[in-house]
This record gives structure tokens, sequence and C-alpha cells, in this order.
């Protein structure tokens, strides 16, 4: 079965911590889009929800990655 | 003309195991075939994506990650794919002294968790749809909404 895999889906990758971090921007996406295609009954109203709920998300978690950050530097 | 009972049950259940199954399918079943091929292809992307950093074998392990299995497998065929490609696939995958394997278990198990709220809205658009008359006069399991 593995034969008919590319091996990126059998052997892990490597990335460094910061990737990491950024790798979460698509996950929000993700999550953008399949919470708003399960609320938005017209379709049309998708893209733009989408976009406005990833944002959010996104400046969120920066706005507590800023704070976590300057409490830590006043705290140490 | 409203659902029988019996019809009703039949059109929750099919819709809630398809949604299982292949995300989106059960969506597709109820006749919103955009809204359906969206949320195919978002969550076989997130899921295959986590498996692409981490690899089947360290991503999908019902042993060692009991509880983001659980989630994993709410993809239904995407899970059982992948933890059947990590079994088979076992010796090969240890070779890498670091892995991402963090991030493609939470890319993997949050897939999942993304179709459970894919479950539970096609449970709900199968219960309260009503049924569309087709040419001939027998009702269809499909609900033209929201396209």
């Amino acid at each position: 079965m593995s034969v008919w895999f590319p091996a990126m889906l059998v052997m892990s990758a490597q990335i460094t911590g910061v990737q990491r971090l950024l790798l979460l921007i698509p996950l929000c996406l993700s999550i953008s889009i399949v919470y708003k295609t399960t609320r938005c009954e017209r379709l049309g109203d998708i893209p733009l929800s989408t976009i406005a709920l990833w944002a959010t998300i996104v400046a969120g978690m920066v706005g507590v990655g800023l704070f976590m950050r300057v409490a830590f530097l006043l705290l140490a | 003309m409203a659902w029988t009972d019996g019809q009703r049950m039949t059109r929750i259940t099919v819709a809630g195991f398809l949604a299982w199954l292949v995300p989106g399918l059960g969506h597709i079943y109820l006749g919103q075939r955009h809204r359906g091929v969206i949320l195919l292809v978002v969550i076989a992307a997130t899921f295959w994506g986590g498996v692409a950093l981490g690899g089947a074998t360290e991503t999908v392990d019902p042993h060692k990650r009991t509880a983001w299995f659980m989630a994993q497998v709410s993809t239904g065929a995407h899970a059982l794919v992948a933890w059947r490609l990590g079994r088979t696939a076992e010796a090969s995958a240890s070779m890498y002294s670091w892995r991402a394997e963090e991030v493609a278990v939470v890319y993997s198990g949050v897939a999942g968790l993304l179709n459970l709220l894919v479950i539970l809205d096609v449970l709900a658009r199968a219960s309260q749809a009503a049924p569309v008359r087709v040419r001939g006069g027998t009702p269809s399991p499909t609900r033209k909404r929201a396209t």
C-alpha cells in the first residue's frame, strides 16, 4: 500500500519552531472555512465571513501571544 | 407533504453515516453539492496535510495517542486509510530524529473535530428538510436551498 502513496505521507517532515507557529495560520483558515460553511445559509456569504473569522482568530492569537510575551518580560 | 417517520429516520441515518465516512458526502446526499464539496476538500486537505507533516505512522497511532485517534477517526475513511498506511510503513518512518508529529496530530485531530461539527450540521439539516417533489411525484431526498 505504501508504494502507491508519496513518501511524504509516510515520513515526517522537518520543521523549526517558527514554522510550527506559522502552521497554525492555515489551520485557522480550515477551521474558519468549515465553520462558516456550516453556518452561512447563502454560499455567497462564505468567503467574506470566512476571511473575517480567520483574521479575528489570527489577530486574537497574536494579541494573546504579545500579551504573554510582555507579561513574561515584565515579570522576569 | 411531510416525511414519514421512517423516511426521516432513514434519511438522517444515511446522511450521518455518509458524513462520517467521507466528510462532505452527507451534504452532497442532501442535495447541497457546493457546500459538500467545500467541506470535503477542506477537511481532506487539513487531515492529509497533517499526515504529510508528521507521517502516517506517528500521526495516526491509537496506542500512543488514544484521545487524538478518537478525534481523527471522526474523519472516517481518511483516518482508516492513514492508519492502514502507517501500519504498513511502520519500519521506514522511524529514520528521522526530529519530527513534526505534534503539529501533524493537531492538524489531523482538528480535521476530525471539524467533521464532528459537519456531522451535527448534516443531522440537523436532514431532520429539518422538507421533501422535494420531482417529476413523477415521488419525494426526493434532496433539498434545494442555500445554493
